[in-house]
């Protein structure tokens, strides 16, 4: 029974429930919205990091390269997509 | 078909890596729709026009709920394939079976919301916002709905043939996809609602 749970799973698992706690913070604690908004960022970006290295085995196998490369480009162009179009259209740079 | 035992299942042909990583190039592909959704989301999260503001009709439970069903989900696919990889076909078909359950939970409550929205006047029509957020959420859940089905296919096939190269292949991909839901979701949670509700 045990060996269908690995720690590193089972950590991960606990892990992204404590980040999910802290990011629930922003909304029940009083806080700037600039506070709040460095605390979202930091927590959704270390939950996508954790799904993708331990959960999709990202960097385990021959591919990782390529798998990383298109992660990051993939990612790349979302940032480019969201700020571009915030800074045209809402930010009005 | 040359087989390469020292590689997990789902790895073990070259067909099934080149699968693998062509997956991973259309997750690339869809990091980049949501992307486009969340800048329309950002653009339009404002423009309310006589309708309600998100702070107004967004509500805590229901989202918890729905964040804590899907990452346990993803938590379960993860031991499915760790199962898979021991062999273990029993034990990976009763992971792969609670991930769906868990899925089709995160669904129920998503329809609740989305009726509780059109209950308190906030519509597809009713502004832009509303269109912008009810687009951002109804694409992840329609991608949860093709996910259920899909993974139910696979049960099935797994369930027929057992864990050969190609079902293991499957489910592996399959584990892919419902992770990279649980990513955007936490997106979703963390810049929609949260972000909306501070």
């Amino acid at each position: 029974m045990k060996e269908l749970f690995p720690l590193k799973q089972v950590m991960g698992f606990v892990f992204s429930l404590v980040l999910t706690a802290v990011a629930l913070l922003v909304h029940f604690m009083d806080m700037s919205f600039a506070i709040g908004i460095t605390v979202l960022l930091i927590t959704a970006f270390m939950q996508a990091g954790l799904q993708l290295v331990v959960f999709m085995h990202a960097g385990e196998t021959g591919d990782k390269k390529s798998i990383y490369t298109n992660v990051f480009y993939g990612l790349l162009i979302a940032l480019i997509t969201i700020f571009g179009t915030l800074l045209i259209l809402v930010w009005d740079m | 078909m040359k087989v390469d035992n020292s590689l997990p299942l789902e790895y073990s042909t070259e067909e099934n890596s080149l699968k693998i990583l062509g997956f991973w190039i259309f997750l690339g592909a869809e990091i980049m729709l949501f992307a486009t959704l969340f800048a329309v989301y950002f653009t339009l999260e404002n423009r309310i026009g006589n309708g309600p503001s998100g702070a107004e009709i967004f509500e805590i439970a229901p989202v918890l709920f729905e964040t804590f069903l899907l990452l346990t989900s993803s938590f379960v696919i993860g031991l499915g394939i760790h199962a898979m990889r021991l062999g273990n076909k029993k034990a990976t078909m009763v992971f792969f079976s609670i991930t769906l359950l868990l899925g089709a939970g995160f669904l129920g409550f998503e329809i609740y919301e989305f009726v509780h929205y059109v209950h308190v006047g906030a519509t597809l029509q009713t502004s832009a916002f509303t269109a912008a957020l009810l687009t951002t959420l109804g694409t992840h859940g329609l991608h949860v709905i093709l996910g259920l089905f899909w993974g139910l296919f696979i049960l099935i096939q797994i369930n027929k043939r057992g864990l050969t190269p190609e079902t293991a292949n499957k489910s592996f991909i399959f584990s892919l996809y419902w992770h990279f839901l649980d990513i955007v979701w936490i997106f979703i949670f963390s810049f929609i609602y949260l972000k909306g509700m501070m």
